[in-house]
């Protein structure tokens, strides 16, 4: 093999090794900050949605509550705005469906709050129910609960996955920062084996051609400098040789 | 010593290891697995660091003995390392002396594990895994062996030092054969395994991981249970007729096969082996029974489990013996001590050296009671030299003497003395589980980083025959 190629080889190796491991850390890194955009767009976002929701009925409770203290019109303010409020959040989080079973909890939610509206559309004031809290605690507050307690079901989904997904992140930079350590390591342990590989097939056979060189002409003995590869330096000692025998 | 032929066989070391990688790797990317990339760049780092000292350093027809040592513990060493790689890379229960124990315990064929949880890795790294004992089963140097070329002296170099004394005595064919015989019981009896498992309703995938801890007498399992997850009779009667074969000698195997005189059932070494494993098996499950452990069925069924895993350096459990009676556990402990046959895939101390040394001391009552009387040390009807015996009783010193210091030392780190005790047994001896904390259910985890990396000394130096490792620290008297 020619020199040039093993010295080449050598090199193209190690650079290998570097390029390997810078993409293999790019990739890593990619894709830990991929999963920390999908933490904020998966979960986060839905979180935020379902603390919404819940404060929305809160205050449509109140708003309720309003309504059956006879004040109906603070009531009703109450009521569209938190209902707006909701539906607002309910849509974010329909829209951003992102973990298993968690269709499973809107559909609830809708049908639990569909059911409890129904129960707080129709007027109040100036009806049977003014006053009445047997109606709000037998006919409502069971719908306002269930409706709560899926919001919260789907807040737990989500941030129980939150929680999962960080986990992996911890993983996921540590598969990102070992290949880089892993390289300087190997890259330390092959510059000390090339540099080895070097001295010995390179330096040494140009070290030997010279004291071979030295010693035949001082003492006149046939010229053999031991190379043993089978590269330029042994093409070096034939043609020494050649030329020796010509002289 | 030429330091650069070592590193061309070192080379070659790494790049077999990188076949398997690579075979981990497109299991990583069929499963879509978080593996794939620790696994392609470990793969890569060992094709690396093979290649360059190839390219560079041409083949050599002779071998010196020290060239030869330094071949066999740097390839082991570095196989270690490189074997360690795709562990570190992906974390998880990973540390960085937690994939060194882990691939030590591979390659070694040891099977002690620090994970908690098996079942939780991905199936491609649990193939690694697996891999790394079938690679260290046969000696991953015999391996690299079989693809150099033909006519040269550096085989039997490197062969002399790979394997016992008393391996060689039962070979009678050349270096090449003994390669190509090795190989072909490996990989028939691995196949064979594979086959079985599956019919008695092992998936693919946990045949072939079984097969391959199996046959290499390793012990790692795909499952936190062990053999216990499965719950069945043939699949354990498989399990430990495999066990025993891969703990007897691989050329008496081949022997039998062919139909030669030289063959397992006439081997006299084999039978005293196996009479120990049926007395201990009719000893712990009479202790079992009659200590109210199991019904009669269940004590047979276990304990021949358990003493044969032991017996051949396996390590695979049915039961959790850290449980079982005193006396059981004692027996288990003399079994770890004993080890499996020399010419198989076993570590440690090796049968063939116990049987020599109760002979040697039934030679010596017989020279007392007859002090003139010329009495040779015969083993299968053949006498049997002084220098081996004397090599034995040597080794079993030196052996039992490691297990003091290394037990010593665990006890340093606060280890409780059940615990290290055997986990140096077990370790030493590459079996696997010891008692205590590292029983057949527990794991090495809660062993202190420092301990787990003598442990892992341990492993190497019996899996080296000890005085390979040794060789190389009195460098200077080479001269």
């Amino acid at each position: 093999m020619k020199i040039k190629f093993k010295i080449l080889s050598g090199f193209i190796l190690i650079i290998m090794m570097l390029v390997i491991a810078g993409l293999v850390s790019i990739y890593e890194f990619s894709r830990l900050s991929k999963s920390v955009s999908t933490l904020i767009d998966d979960n986060y976002k839905t979180i935020e949605a379902s603390k919404t929701m819940i404060e929305a009925l809160e205050s449509e409770d109140s708003g309720i509550l309003l309504l059956l203290s006879g004040h109906w019109k603070e009531g009703r303010e109450i009521l569209y705005s938190a209902d707006s409020l909701f539906m607002t959040a309910f849509h974010i989080a329909k829209n951003n469906i992102t973990e298993t079973n968690e269709a499973k909890y809107i559909k609830q939610i809708d049908q639990s709050y569909l059911k409890f509206k129904e129960r707080w559309e129709p007027p109040i004031v100036g009806t049977t129910k003014e006053n009445s809290i047997d109606w709000y605690f037998t006919d409502l507050h069971d719908f306002f609960l269930a409706t709560k307690n899926n919001v919260r079901a789907l807040m737990i989904l989500n941030q129980d996955s939150m929680y999962q997904e960080s986990t992996k992140l911890k993983e996921k930079a540590h598969r990102a920062i070992m290949p880089g350590i892993i390289a300087i390591i190997a890259s330390l342990v092959f510059m000390i084996m090339f540099n080895f590989l070097i001295s010995r097939y390179y330096v040494k056979p140009i070290v030997d051609i010279i004291r071979t060189l030295k010693t035949h002409t001082s003492q006149s003995q046939s010229f053999d400098a031991g190379i043993v590869t089978n590269d330029e330096f042994k093409e070096l000692e034939k043609e020494i040789q050649n030329l020796i025998y010509r002289i | 010593m030429r330091v650069e032929i070592v590193l061309r066989y070192v080379g070659l070391v790494l790049i077999f290891n990188a076949v398997f990688l690579f075979i981990s790797f497109l299991l990583a990317l069929y499963l879509s697995e978080t593996t794939d990339i620790p696994l392609l760049y470990s793969m890569l780092i060992a094709l690396i660091f093979g290649l360059l000292p190839i390219i560079y350093v041409q083949q050599t027809s002779y071998i010196s003995i020290l060239e030869g040592i330094s071949i066999v513990v740097f390839g082991w060493i570095t196989t270690c390392l490189v074997g360690a790689l795709p562990y570190m890379l992906w974390g998880g229960e990973f540390s960085l002396i937690n994939a060194w124990f882990e691939s030590v315990s591979g390659f070694t064929t040891t099977g002690s594990t620090i994970l908690t949880d098996i079942e939780m890795l991905p199936k491609s790294l649990i193939f690694w895994r697996s891999s790394t004992h079938w690679i260290g089963g046969i000696g991953i140097i015999l391996f690299t062996l079989l693809i150099l070329p033909k006519s040269s002296t550096s085989k039997l170099t490197l062969l002399n030092t790979e394997m016992s004394k008393l391996a060689k005595a039962d070979f009678k064919y050349r270096a090449k054969e003994i390669l190509r015989i090795l190989l072909y019981v490996y990989l028939g009896l691995t196949l064979l395994e594979t086959v079985f498992l599956m019919i008695a309703g092992m998936s693919f995938f946990d045949a072939i991981n079984h097969s391959f801890a199996t046959i290499a007498t390793g012990g790692f399992s795909t499952k936190n249970l062990s053999i216990a997850h499965f719950n069945s009779v043939p699949i354990e009667i498989i399990i430990m007729a495999f066990m025993v074969l891969s703990g007897l000698h691989f050329g008496l195997i081949f022997n039998t096969i062919l139909g030669k005189s030289n063959n397992i059932f006439r081997s006299s070494v084999i039978r005293a082996f196996l009479i120990f494993l049926i007395v201990g098996i009719t000893l712990v499950s009479l202790k079992l029974y009659y200590n109210g452990t199991y019904t009669w069925w269940t004590s047979v069924r276990y304990a021949a489990f358990q003493v044969i895993s032991v017996g051949t350096t396996t390590g695979f459990a049915t039961a959790d013996s850290v449980e079982w009676p005193g006396f059981t556990r004692l027996i288990l402990i003399y079994f770890t001590i004993q080890c499996a046959m020399a010419g198989s895939t076993s570590g440690g101390m090796k049968f063939d050296r116990v049987w020599i040394f109760f002979k040697a001391i039934v030679k010596h009552v017989k020279i007392i009671q007859h002090p003139r009387a010329v009495i040779l040390l015969k083993v299968g009807g053949k006498a049997i030299d002084e220098d081996i015996v004397k090599d034995t009783m040597v080794f079993i010193i030196f052996y039992l003497f490691i297990i003091f210091i290394t037990t010593l030392l665990l006890t340093l780190l606060n280890v409780d003395m059940i615990t290290a005790f055997s986990s140096s047994v077990a370790t030493i001896g590459n079996v696997g589980p010891g008692f205590g904390e590292v029983g057949s259910m527990g794991n090495f985890s809660g062993l202190p980083d420092l301990g787990k990396f003598i442990l892992t000394i341990n492993m190497l130096l019996g899996r080296l025959e000890i005085f390979g490792i040794f060789s190389l620290f009195f460098i200077k008297s080479w001269r």
